[in-house]
């Protein structure tokens, strides 16, 4: 039977809620909520606080699992509407219950963790209590994990937007219940948001309304579902982008009138030695041979999208030995340029749009894969700073052609 | 003219710095050390800190850390002598950092863009 809500102790009010999204977690939902019940009767103890799971009306018994659970913090379950799915949806029907509970800080982490501590709770919660409205992880990550942040949700939105924020999708995160009235009021949502869309939505919704942000460094990997970048990134990859690339058309006005990026607060030390993450198996071979057969499935669209000294570019790149392989950071930049102008200007369906930028984001991810497998994570990092401090120096190409676009 | 608070506990470097950056057009304050930083932050509004990282008695990312915490959009370049101090993630509240040196053109430049560096307001 359906239900959009339950609250066996009518919670009314709280201060502070860790919310878990879900849909079909069943099996792995237990611990999160363990962790975050130890987390509150830890660190916020003096304060009514609550755990809810908002749901996508699982069928396989999260909701009862979830409810079923012993802990010490009162819980709510909510649902969205049978059929509705996607964890901004999840999320929408939260920032209506945080508002309804007057609530001042949300945590919200993921529903398949398998790393939370109950310290997670502590940092991702504490500097909204402190001045801070939005908190992103900082997760220790593989450097061949989290490829589209690192080859574009952080570089463009630190170039965009101006504010670092190393991970703006790593989908744990915390806000300030002042947050959830604007990102209920706002009128940027739409189908992307309300799935993968989301974690960039916040982040960029954040930065637009000058909320002060700090980053909370975890101490140890997300370990849940690492994704090798050559398989399984479709319907992902067109969220995020396309939100990105929505998000750019509607901040204009602001993101225009940015020079440069500011570092953030970094919050949440002392915990104890930093775990380093497992291995992330990347597939070369396979990402050759999708980039190679993008020419014939996607030629067609490139050579609308992109400028005729781009595409020529890639298919000098074309001819070039896998183990030679190298895409270079400016001509991406290029690329990733021509591709947010196309989807503003609608010069093919959205969905064809981003599913042609794949095969050359995976030309891309083979080229940083190639350059840095010789190197540390540290080093890698520096690889990527390299490459946004290059984003950040073709700010002013990138308005030009904006606008050069639009009085044309 | 931008008002620049140099941290360093090696008073040749704040020599330096005051002498170059002063011929460039900046206003330049010291400090030896980081003794009511913030309060001298506070006091002074500086526009923009250099900052040592290794002094005898201060550890120039804490006090970072403390900076950043309290004066949320104020540029910080830190400066050090070795680049080992990228091992600590706090380094990343920094807005630029820059290996010392007496050729001063690479701070110049960080100077520059940490200056001119915005987030209008929605």
């Amino acid at each position: 039977m359906f239900e959009h809500e339950v609250n066996p102790e009518n919670i009314k009010k709280a201060a502070f809620v860790v919310a878990i999204p879900s849909y079909n977690e069943a099996d792995s939902i237990a611990f999160p909520v363990q962790q975050a019940d130890k987390g509150i009767q830890s660190f916020f103890g003096n304060m009514k606080s609550v755990i809810i799971n908002c749901d996508n009306n699982s069928n396989d018994g999260t909701k009862e699992i979830f409810l079923g659970i012993r802990t010490h913090t009162p819980k709510i379950y909510i649902s969205t509407e049978p059929g509705i799915k996607g964890k901004g949806n999840n999320l929408r029907n939260l920032f209506q219950k945080i508002v309804d509970l007057d609530a001042n800080g949300v945590v919200v982490v993921d529903a398949d963790l398998k790393s939370i501590t109950p310290k997670w709770i502590k940092h991702l919660g504490e500097p909204l209590f402190q001045d801070f409205g939005y908190v992103a992880p900082l997760y220790v990550r593989h450097k061949y994990d989290g490829t589209i942040t690192n080859s574009i949700a952080y570089p463009l939105t630190r170039s965009l937007y101006g504010r670092r924020v190393r991970q703006p999708i790593g989908g744990d995160f915390g806000f300030c219940g002042k947050l959830a009235q604007t990102y209920l009021q706002t009128a940027t949502w739409s189908d992307t948001v309300a799935n993968f869309g989301i974690d960039i939505w916040m982040t960029t919704i954040a930065m637009n309304e000058d909320i002060p942000i700090c980053q909370a460094f975890m101490g140890r990997p997300k370990i849940h579902r690492a994704k090798d970048p050559g398989s399984d990134l479709g319907p992902m990859f067109r969220q995020v982008v396309g939100t990105i690339f929505n998000m750019m058309i509607k901040f204009y006005p602001f993101w225009s009138n940015v020079r440069w990026s500011k570092p953030t607060s970094i919050f949440g030390f002392g915990l104890g030695e930093t775990e380093m993450p497992p291995p992330v198996k990347v597939h070369k071979e396979i990402l050759f041979q999708k980039f190679h057969e993008g020419f014939s499935n996607c030629g067609r669209i490139w050579e609308k999208v992109l400028q005729k000294e781009t595409v020529a570019k890639l298919q000098e790149i074309r001819e070039m030995d896998r183990d030679r392989f190298d895409f270079p950071t400016h001509l991406w930049i290029n690329v990733l340029i021509d591709f947010a102008i196309a989807y503003r200007d609608e010069l093919c369906t959205e969905d064809e749009l981003l599913d042609s930028l794949i095969p050359i984001y995976l030309s891309k991810t083979l080229s940083y894969v190639m350059k840095t497998e010789r190197i540390s994570i540290r080093e890698a990092e520096e690889f990527i700073e390299e490459e946004c401090v290059q984003f950040e120096g073709t700010k002013s190409l990138l308005i030009q052609r904006w606008n050069k676009k639009t009085s044309a | 003219m931008a008002k620049i608070l140099v941290v360093d506990d090696e008073e040749h470097i704040r020599l330096l710095y005051s002498e170059e950056l002063s011929e460039a057009g900046y206003e330049v304050i010291t400090a030896a050390d980081g003794y009511k930083l913030t309060e001298r932050i506070d006091s002074e509004k500086p526009d923009l800190v250099i900052l040592d990282i290794k002094m005898i008695d201060y550890n120039g990312l804490d006090l970072l850390q403390e900076i950043r915490n309290k004066f949320y959009n104020l540029p910080v370049i830190l400066c050090t002598a070795y680049d080992t101090f990228k091992d600590d993630i706090k380094s990343i509240a920094a807005d630029f950092y820059v290996i010392k040196s007496f050729d001063l053109t690479e701070l110049k430049k960080k100077i520059v863009m940490a200056l001119e560096a915005n987030i209008p307001s929605p």
